[in-house]
């Protein structure tokens, strides 16, 4: 695992999720190269839609691999501002780029605050173990 | 396995060193795809060029003694009357209700000598019943230990056994007995991938050194180590069965279209009454390939219907690369027809698809 990056200025849940701040109450969310990692190759990620309210732990999407698939977790409560559609032609963006042309969705936070209450990237990586 | 301890390839410490994720197949500990590949780059290189795979955890036993032929012959299903010495057959291991307790691989060496490839988890059952069938005079070996099997596969196969000075280009479904720096070795035309290729028995103790031998052949080729992910991906754009999904104790080779396995002619074999029946009066359900044609993946289990009726359920589903399409293998009332379209139940989504017969995709396995 020791090659896999978690960047410092992003918040982590333990479902393997990267949520970033965007400034004026809105956040991006995508999952960890750790997530990416175990996944392997990502063909299919299933998005919420835009407009869609969500609360904190709602299954709100998937991200299939050959092998398997997953639910995406909303980490905060919030309202879907905007998807990355780029991932229904190139899906395997998740894989190359997790934290950046990778990302997943965007949420407006119901409470700003609440971001607070997600794991640094020190808490994220000592649950990795 | 009551233990829970995982059996493990004589090239286990090769994956280990490689990186590669492991999972348990049959009770044993194998690779599923190596970093710097993953089951797309893995499948792709094997329909391109070549893959070389280690798939040890396969059974491997011997029947031998005068009749062993014969005892084969009675008890699975394929007519080894239709091979020659020298030649491999995919035959089936049915039960009294037709149903399929294995189906493997029989080497036909000689009429007193058959070598069996069956799947890891069912060897033991396999053994069992042959040597609980077998006359004073025909013994039947469980031999999972003693051989290693690396299956090379892709249009570069021949190329690959040719620079270790390993035979290639002999018929589809033939062996060929041969040394390598000392050893004995039997090269099979055989896969489970539709590609061109080989599979390579070996004793236990020189597939590691057979394996490194083949990854450095392979590499003029941009040939990789690929794992069982591909190997699954690949045999599915193909059709093939997998036991315990396509083929189980309670699914017929009628049902799987595997039908052209059983020597419907021969006097016996195990199941035979039962089968003849099915075969008579129509199976009530039938295997066939679903392609996706909305977005999602089929997977095992998901429903499939049609009109809202149920009419079936997936065996087997996933991504196929080579299409970047879901694809699946699914039985289906008889009432199902190519080309209808009917809707999978993907945890709840509805996902258009296409009733086709697999292939998925075109290959040419059997060329000379």
């Amino acid at each position: 695992m020791s090659d896999l990056e978690y960047p410092e200025d992003l918040r982590y849940t333990a479902e393997h999720e990267w949520v970033r701040s965007q400034g004026n109450g809105a956040v991006r969310i995508g999952i960890t190269s750790y997530a990416q990692d175990a996944l392997g190759d990502v063909v299919y990620v299933s998005l919420p839609t835009v407009g869609d309210t969500v609360a904190a732990g709602d299954a709100c999407g998937e991200v299939e691999s050959t092998k398997s698939v997953s639910d995406l977790y909303a980490p905060l409560a919030g309202e879907i501002s905007a998807v990355n559609d780029a991932l229904d032609a190139t899906p395997e963006l998740v894989n190359s780029d997790p934290y950046g042309d990778g990302w997943m969705y965007e949420l407006r936070l119901e409470d700003d605050s609440a971001l607070d209450g997600l794991m640094d990237r020190a808490a994220y990586q000592s649950q990795l173990g | 396995m009551s233990n829970g301890a995982l059996k493990t390839s004589p090239v286990h410490d090769r994956h280990v060193a490689l990186g590669a994720k492991m999972a348990d197949f049959g009770g044993w500990e194998m690779p599923i795809e190596y970093p710097g590949g993953g089951v797309v780059r893995e499948h792709t290189v094997v329909r391109t060029s070549v893959g070389i795979f280690d798939v040890s955890h396969l059974g491997k036993a011997s029947v031998r003694g005068p009749g062993a032929r014969e005892l084969v012959n009675r008890c699975l299903a394929n007519d080894l009357g239709r091979i020659e010495p020298g030649k491999a057959q995919y035959t089936l291991c049915c039960n009294d209700t037709g149903g399929v307790v294995d189906d493997l691989i029989a080497y036909l060496r000689a009429d007193d000598d058959v070598f069996l490839i069956p799947n890891a988890a069912n060897t033991a059952a396999v053994v069992e019943l042959l040597a609980a069938a077998a006359p004073d005079d025909v013994e039947v070996r469980d031999l999972h230990e003693d051989f290693g099997v690396l299956a090379v596969q892709g249009s570069k196969s021949d190329e690959v056994l040719t620079a270790l000075g390993l035979p290639a280009g002999h018929e589809y479904m033939s062996f060929v007995d041969a040394q390598w720096e000392g050893v004995p070795v039997t090269v099979c035309r055989t896969g489970y991938t539709g590609e061109r290729g080989y599979e390579v028995v070996a004793p236990w103790e020189a597939t590691a050194r057979l394996w490194d031998a083949l990854l450095t052949a392979a590499e003029p080729y941009a040939g990789l180590p690929c794992g069982l992910g591909s190997r699954d991906t690949l045999r599915t754009e193909m059709g093939y069965a997998l036991h315990g999904h396509e083929l189980t104790p309670e699914i017929t080779p009628v049902q799987a279209r595997v039908g052209w396995a059983v020597g419907w002619k021969k006097e016996q074999f195990w199941g035979k009454e039962a089968l003849e029946k099915e075969k008579a009066q129509g199976p009530r359900r039938v295997s066939w390939g679903l392609l996706a044609t909305g977005r999602g993946i089929p997977r095992a289990a998901c429903e499939v219907r049609s009109g809202g009726e149920v009419v079936g359920v997936v065996t087997s589903g996933t991504f196929s690369p080579t299409l970047k399409q879901g694809i699946a293998l699914a039985l289906l009332a008889p009432t199902v027809a190519a080309g209808d379209q009917v809707v999978v139940d993907v945890r709840g989504r509805e996902v258009p698809a296409e009733v086709t017969r697999p292939p998925f995709v075109e290959v040419d396995v059997r060329e000379g």
